[in-house]
């Protein structure tokens, strides 16, 4: 081996570059997506259905079936329409003709004869099946026999005619024989009108299997009957997407032989595929060994984003996921090699599937497989198209448009999602479901179809297809229009279910259901007022545009002249909102094509009422900016100081009205209360003149806030006035002052200095092993809150303000994420931070979405979020630069672990939010070394999340949204009501006035009769320090920390709940007691009725509710008006 | 009608009846105050005539609890009450700023040399130099801990008993003494939001009566920094009673600025840092240490991995979709 040393080093240096791409990829990825592979492992394990126990009895069920209908005697050709009615005298049996019903006058003959071939298909016989699915079928297929059937019943529905007898004949079979064991239904084979199938759900075998083995009731299938056409018996070449097949229109007019009728003829092809595709996918399962499990992870994926087979589920189901990785598997490049390798693992496969969809939409551009180029872009027109050559079939004959789109869309989404490094991979791909339309959709309209014409296609698609389809052209022209700039990412149509229905009667009709659209807005081109359509020049191709704008916009167009002289045509909108501006254009474009929404109650419009609970508008960023300009005058008025002894560096603003975040808009000159000034830190050039002492630092910042004040005041007398502040410190190591900068012209600024030296000095006594430990524990939490208010908020206060300006909907959805905290009484409990980054993160990690995109999707998102987020155990990483480093986010969560060593019960940390700027994860969390919010506190955010977001699953569009935003008072033991007059007379003092002398003065009634005598008049009311409703809920906690927990709204909340800690009950008496007690009465028992035999021990002591009632309504004294108590017991 | 014992342990159970509020007109409530003998592990001399009270109520003040005490034995008997938090050795405490005044370098070494600085005349001294420099309370009243303790001190000893007698008289006449009542008019100032208004008034003081603390302030840090300076030269001269000398930081001149120190050992520890960045992959063993290293991580990963699935195998429900 050692025999060429010079040759191994050579080795060595050359592997330099490969080991160079593997560090990268362990910092990267790779453990992510390993991690992905075992968790996708573990989910096939978990919803792996037994075959044995759930479809117990199915297949004596299935040769039961077969020996039936073998069983059944042929007959002879009689008329269709009289074998059909003579079916139905003799058994009661409804033959389930397609619409349009055959006329009359069809001559043509049905016979019966025993099928040719009788075959199990599906995901029955490939075991494919999960425990999720909603339901679970066994597809039998019969063959029907060639000598039944013509070449020619191609045309017009004839075969599906003889396919609906033969199936009623089936059926009454099957019902003669089963008699009561199973329930007969007809049902339509994935929504298409064409082909209904029978279905025969096992009766009294489950109610047995329900009787021995009681909870498993999973024996919930049924076996569906599917008739079909013998392969290869009508001419594939005949049935090309372009033919013509239904010629015969309804009244017999044939003036429909023109149109081609793809849906049709894709159908029948379909037909007569059922065996060559089951002999593909067995090809497949063979080749390739993962291929079954691919097949399962790809249904559940589709499953979660609500793709089905049914065309009201998007017509793209687990079947024509399977065949489509088993095309790709046999040969899907241009050159006839296999796209992917059969030695692929599922999961390598499921990720190639999802990138070919992300990467191919088959809604612009026909995707062919196999040999031959047939020319389909004319078909693009009906439909999207996904052509399998080999068997003639566009596999995508069932999808609208729309749901090409959509699929297209979602596979993008999970792309993004897989080859972001740093997200969680599992659990947005497969365990989350994004089906619901209110979460996935900022606009959602109704559209009832009951208005429709009847005038139906010659196609076969149904009438609310049809009708989808309409609308959808519609609107995809007015609003994803790419030369004036798409409004809108993505437009969906749902179309209504088909429900199965008796074998003894006729197809109930759909038409009763409404649409649903759902779109998703691009919030920056959604909001534009103004569109641009083509100019209007004197070319002739230039007159053919306008032309062509004109007829689609009708009367709404207008010619304008813009900038640079051109003129063009012009649609001017009068909404302001990007909502409301969809909803005008939906309304007057459909108003316009289909003259909907004439009556009014055609179609109903949701997704609104979320924002308007805030009243959010489109004035409000205005609002947001002239506070930001506010602030950049008063920075440059500082700025501007000349004899300041040290250079400014930075002034930064730290308060949410400055980063787009606060709930209420920043309002100057409230005649209401005292200015609240908006909060700043300046920091200065790094000086060596600061006193190497933290007390006398901050005593220096004193002295420098005067001056800056009175250098402030005298730079531009009469417009700005100043007032030093004194904190509310407990130390004097502590920050003891603030300067109020009030401007006359309304906006007010409240200044702290930060000090380099003072952060060294703290971590310097953090690290000091010689000083006592509580000096320690001080400095700790001192050093904590210095880095909070001088490092970590004017980054967040950055970061937050660049977010909210690239995505328009995140300032919205924090002011009504922050408004429902408010709403529950929890945001006394939060910072203001955590509430934002929580909302940012699901802006910033929408997986499996793309980010919101308006205010209501983005609160709602945020609830699931909420809802979702196990705490415990799982940090919140926010990634704000985008680049965070996996190891990073490695050590975060080992930080949390630890953290949750050693402190199990999570008296000090609970919530764990980390940024890149803030790996420590406890900033936003930990307030003066508390937890902010406790461990109860985070639970019950917890429970209300989940709570609301059943509720938004549950309601859907009908959903109240006042709903979500009411609190329980009832849950809380005590809920003190403050007098809403008193608690506003707080918010104006006077330097001059004497707030003891004034409330005298009230009561002598002589003060305000006059206002000119009034010596308030005219006065500048001080700026608050802090807001006293804010102050007052603070002492009470200070003082009754230990005994109630308080929940408290805004600070324009007028009641505070309250909840008696249950761990403060009866105790033993000792010296330091946490709360007011009262001695156990000793020889009776007590009044709470808890006598547990300890009542000899004088010693013990219970709480004195009553008394620390009391000691609330004396120190809240006029402010507070009534304390109410649960059940009201004395 | 309060019931239960009139003592617990070593303490008399004082209730004292509580008026209705319009905002809670529950009647018949009860505050219990515990009173016993007042018996600090540290002894002092005004121990026989002081009595210790917990669970006080939370607006408590020494007027509330003179006007107490005078419902029970007569005026003239109360001399003051001290609260939780306002004891003198008590380190919840504010610090003093004269204390803290102290540049922190010269804080160890007058600590460890400070003469005995006992005498009458300094302590007043420095009671008013404390004074000055203190900044102004922002709080007409504050408020007490729910639960906290005081210690009362009365006018002597017989006192004492007399409050404990007439604390055992009180189970049996069921004559409780009010909370709040005789209190002397405009003694105490309101709580409410007369009390919130005036704290905001009180939050922003007169700019010359601030500038002139922080000027006290800035008096006394400046002198005591000369005295550490001058201490911190004396010692490098010195030896101490052991016959060592202490070594001070600095150079002949003064001794050094902290930051600076800590300046050049940064520099230091960059240039040794500098120094072995260039010699990494230099030498085969390293490249070899390195590359097990990695592989020891992807192993540790790959461990790390497999126990999270674990962990959330054990959570059910995480791996089956939603439904």
């Amino acid at each position: 081996m050692d025999s060429h040393p010079g040759k191994r080093r050579k080795l060595d240096h050359a592997r330099d570059g490969a080991e160079v791409t593997l560090e990268s990829g362990l910092s990267t990825g790779i453990s992510r997506s390993r991690a992905f592979v075992l968790e996708a492992e573990e989910l096939l394990a978990s919803v792996r259905l037994d075959y044995g126990i759930s479809f117990e009895g199915a297949d004596n069920l299935l040769h039961q079936i077969k020996g039936i209908v073998e069983a059944i005697k042929s007959h002879e050709p009689l008329p269709l329409l009289e074998a059909a009615s003579k079916l139905e005298k003799k058994h009661k049996i409804r033959v389930p003709f397609p619409e349009p019903r055959p006329q009359e006058s069809c001559n043509y003959k049905v016979a019966f004869a025993t099928p040719a071939q009788f075959n199990v298909v599906g995901s029955y016989v490939s075991k494919t099946m999960v425990k999720t699915q909603k339901s679970r079928a066994v597809d039998m297929v019969i063959v029907l026999p060639e000598g039944i059937l013509q070449e020619k019943d191609y045309l017009d529905l004839r075969y599906f005619y003889k396919r609906a007898y033969y199936l009623a004949v089936v059926a009454s079979a099957v019902r003669k024989e089963l008699g009561s064991d199973a329930r007969l239904s007809y049902e339509r084979l994935n929504g298409n009108p064409l082909c209904p199938v029978l279905a025969i759900q096992p009766n009294t075998s489950q109610q047995q299997e329900a009787g021995s083995s009681g909870d498993r009731g999973d024996l919930d299938y049924r076996v569906r009957i599917i008739p079909c056409a013998p392969d290869g018996f009508f001419p594939k070449s005949k049935l090309s997407l372009g033919a013509s097949l239904v010629r015969k229109g309804r009244e017999g007019h044939s003036d429909a032989s023109a149109r081609p009728t793809p849906f049709y003829n894709s159908t029948l092809v379909a037909e007569s595929c059922f065996l060559p595709y089951l002999k593909v996918l067995r090809q497949a399962e063979k080749k390739c060994a993962a291929f079954k499990a691919a097949c399962i992870l790809g249904r559940i994926w589709l499953q979660q984003r609500g793709f089905g087979g049914d065309i009201a589920q998007g017509g793209f189901g687990h079947f024509e996921w399977a065949v489509l990785l088993a095309l790709l598997l046999q040969g899907g490049e241009s050159k006839g090699h296999a796209a992917l390798s059969a030695s692929l693992s599922s999961t390598q496969l499921f990720k190639a599937l999802v990138q070919f969809l992300s990467v191919t939409n088959f809604a612009e551009k026909p995707c062919v497989f196999g040999p031959g180029k047939p020319e389909l872009e004319a078909h693009l027109e009906s439909g999207p198209v996904l052509y399998d050559s080999a068997r003639k079939l566009n596999l995508a004959f069932k999808m609208g448009p729309w749901s090409a789109a959509l699929l297209h869309q979602h596979a993008k989404w999970t792309r993004r999602l897989l080859v972001d490094s740093t997200a969680d991979h599992f659990s947005p791909t497969f365990i989350l479901r994004s089906d619901f339309a209110p979460h996935s959709f900022d606009l959602i309209a109704r559209l009832s179809c009951e208005w429709a014409s009847d005038e139906i296609d010659a196609d076969a698609w149904g009438l609310p297809w049809q009708l989808g389809s309409k609308v959808y052209k519609i609107l995809n022209k007015a609003l994803a229009d790419k030369e004036m700039g798409e409004r809108a990412r993505l437009i969906h149509v749902t179309t209504p279910a088909s429900p199965p229905w008796p074998v003894t009667e006729g197809s109930k009709d759909p038409k009763t259901l409404p649409l649903e659209i759902g779109v998703l807005f691009d919030p920056v081109n959604m909001s534009r007022t103004v569109d641009r359509g083509p100019a209007a020049g004197p070319s002739a191709q230039e007159k053919e545009e306008c032309a062509k704008f004109r007829n689609f916009w009708g009367d709404k167009a207008e010619l304008r002249r813009f900038e640079r002289d051109t003129i063009r045509e012009t649609l001017v909108w009068t909404s302001k909102t990007p909502f409301d501006l969809c909803e005008e254009i939906m309304r007057y474009i459909l108003g316009r094509h289909l003259h909907i929404g004439h009556l009014h109650n055609e179609i109903s419009i949701y997704g609104n009422k979320l924002p308007a609970m805030l009243s959010l508008g489109p004035a409000d960023s205005a609002l947001f900016n002239v506070a930001k300009k506010a602030f950049d005058a008063f920075e440059r008025d500082v700025r501007d100081l000349d004899d300041l002894p040290l250079r400014v560096r930075q002034i930064a603003p730290i308060c949410p009205e400055l980063r787009y975040a606060s709930v209420n808009l920043p309002a100057f000159l409230s005649s209401k209360s005292g200015p609240r000034p908006l909060e700043c830190i300046i920091s200065f050039e790094a000086s060596g003149k600061w006193p190497e002492s933290v007390v006398a630092i901050q005593r220096t910042k004193i002295a420098f806030l005067l001056m800056i004040g009175s250098l402030l005041e005298s730079s531009k007398p009469g417009e700005i006035k100043t007032h030093v502040g004194v904190e509310a410190a407990q130390f004097e190591t502590e920050n003891l002052a603030f300067l109020d900068v009030v401007y006359e012209s309304g906006p007010s600024f409240r200044l702290r200095i930060h000090s380099d030296l003072e952060e060294s000095l703290l971590e310097r006594e953090v690290k000091d092993k010689t000083l006592e430990q509580y000096l320690r524990q001080r400095a700790t939490t001192q050093l904590a809150t210095f880095r909070r208010l001088y490092t970590n908020l004017p980054l967040h206060n950055q970061y937050i303000s660049t977010c909210a300006t690239r995505f328009p909907a995140l300032s919205p959805t924090i002011r009504l994420v922050k408004h429902w905290f408010n709403a529950h009484k929890l945001s006394c409990h939060f910072t203001e931070e955590f509430i934002e980054l929580a909302v940012l993160h699901v802006f910033l990690a929408p997986y499996p979405w793309d980010a919101p995109s308006s205010a209501s999707t983005g609160f709602m998102r945020t609830l699931l979020f909420l809802a979702r987020w196990d705490w415990r155990s799982e940090p919140l990483i926010i990634d704000t630069g985008g680049d965070m480093p996996a190891i990073d986010r490695t050590s975060i969560a080992t930080r949390l672990e630890a953290w949750r060593k050693i402190d199990p019960n999570m008296n000090h940390t609970v919530l764990f939010v980390a940024t890149a700027q803030e790996p420590s994860g406890t900033a936003w969390t930990t307030v003066k070394g508390e937890a902010k919010p406790s461990k109860v506190v985070a639970t019950r955010m917890t429970s209300l999340a989940k709570s609301a977001s059943r509720v938004i699953r549950e309601q859907g569009l009908n959903l109240d949204s006042r709903r979500l935003f009411v609190p329980s008072l009832k849950e809380y033991d005590v809920v003190i009501h403050m007098n809403s007059k008193v608690l506003k007379s707080t918010l104006k003092t006077y330097a001059a006035v004497d707030p003891e002398a004034e409330a005298e003065g009230t009561e002598n009634a002589g003060w305000a009769k006059f206002k000119n005598l009034d010596e308030r008049t005219g006065l500048e009311p001080l700026p608050l320090a802090q807001h006293p409703a804010e102050l007052f809920l603070e002492h009470l906690t200070a003082v009754y920390g230990g005994a109630l927990v308080f929940f408290r709204g805004s600070v324009d909340d007028h009641t505070i709940g309250a909840i008696w800690n249950p761990q403060m009950q009866r105790r033993s008496f000792r010296i330091n007691l946490p709360t007011s007690y009262k001695p156990v009465a000793g020889k009776k028992p007590s009044k709470d009725g808890g006598d547990e035999g300890s009542d000899d021990e004088e010693d013990l002591v219970n709480l004195n509710k009553d008394a620390i009632l009391a000691e609330i309504a004396r120190i809240g004294g006029d402010l507070v008006d009534r304390l109410e108590v649960k059940g009201a017991e004395v | 009608m309060p019931s239960g014992p009139a003592t617990l342990g070593d303490f008399s159970v004082l209730p004292v009846s509580i008026p209705p509020l319009p905002s809670f007109p529950n009647k018949d409530v009860f505050h219990y105050l515990y009173v016993r003998r007042n018996t600090p592990k540290i002894p002092t001399p005004n121990d026989t005539r002081s009595l210790f009270l917990t669970n006080v109520p939370a607006d408590s003040t020494e007027v509330h609890l003179r006007a107490l005490f005078a419902s029970l034995v007569g005026a003239g008997r109360f001399e003051s009450a001290v609260f939780e938090g306002e004891r003198k050795d008590a380190r919840s405490q504010s610090q003093s700023p004269i204390d803290a005044a102290t540049p922190a370098s010269a804080a160890r070494l007058l600590q460890a040399h400070s003469k005995k600085r006992k005498r009458e005349d300094e302590e007043a001294e420095r009671a008013r130099e404390e004074a000055a420099a203190r900044l102004p309370s922002t709080w007409t009243r504050p408020l007490r801990r729910s639960g906290s303790t005081a210690v009362v001190l009365l006018a002597d000893k017989k006192s004492v008993e007399q409050v404990l007698k007439a604390i055992a008289k009180v189970h049996k006449t069921r004559k409780y003494p009010t909370w709040g009542g005789n209190l002397p008019e405009g003694r105490v100032p309101p709580l409410g939001s007369v009390w919130l208004k005036a704290h905001n008034r009180l939050s922003y003081p007169d700019k010359q009566a601030l500038q002139a603390s922080v000027d006290a302030f800035s008096l006394l840090y400046a002198r005591r920094e000369q005295e550490a300076a001058e201490i911190a030269k004396r010692l490098r001269n010195e030896p101490d009673e052991d016959g060592f000398v202490t070594v001070t930081r600095g150079g002949r001149a003064a001794p050094a600025s902290r930051n600076e120190a800590e300046e050049a050992k940064r520099r230091m520890l960059e240039k040794e840092e500098k120094k072995k960045q260039e010699l990494i992959n230099f030498y085969r063993f390293q490249l070899r240490e390195r590359k097990k290293a990695e592989q020891a991580e992807l192993v540790k990963r790959f461990d790390e991995d497999r126990r999270k699935l674990e962990a959330m195998r054990e959570k059910k429900g995480k791996f089956v979709p939603e439904a």
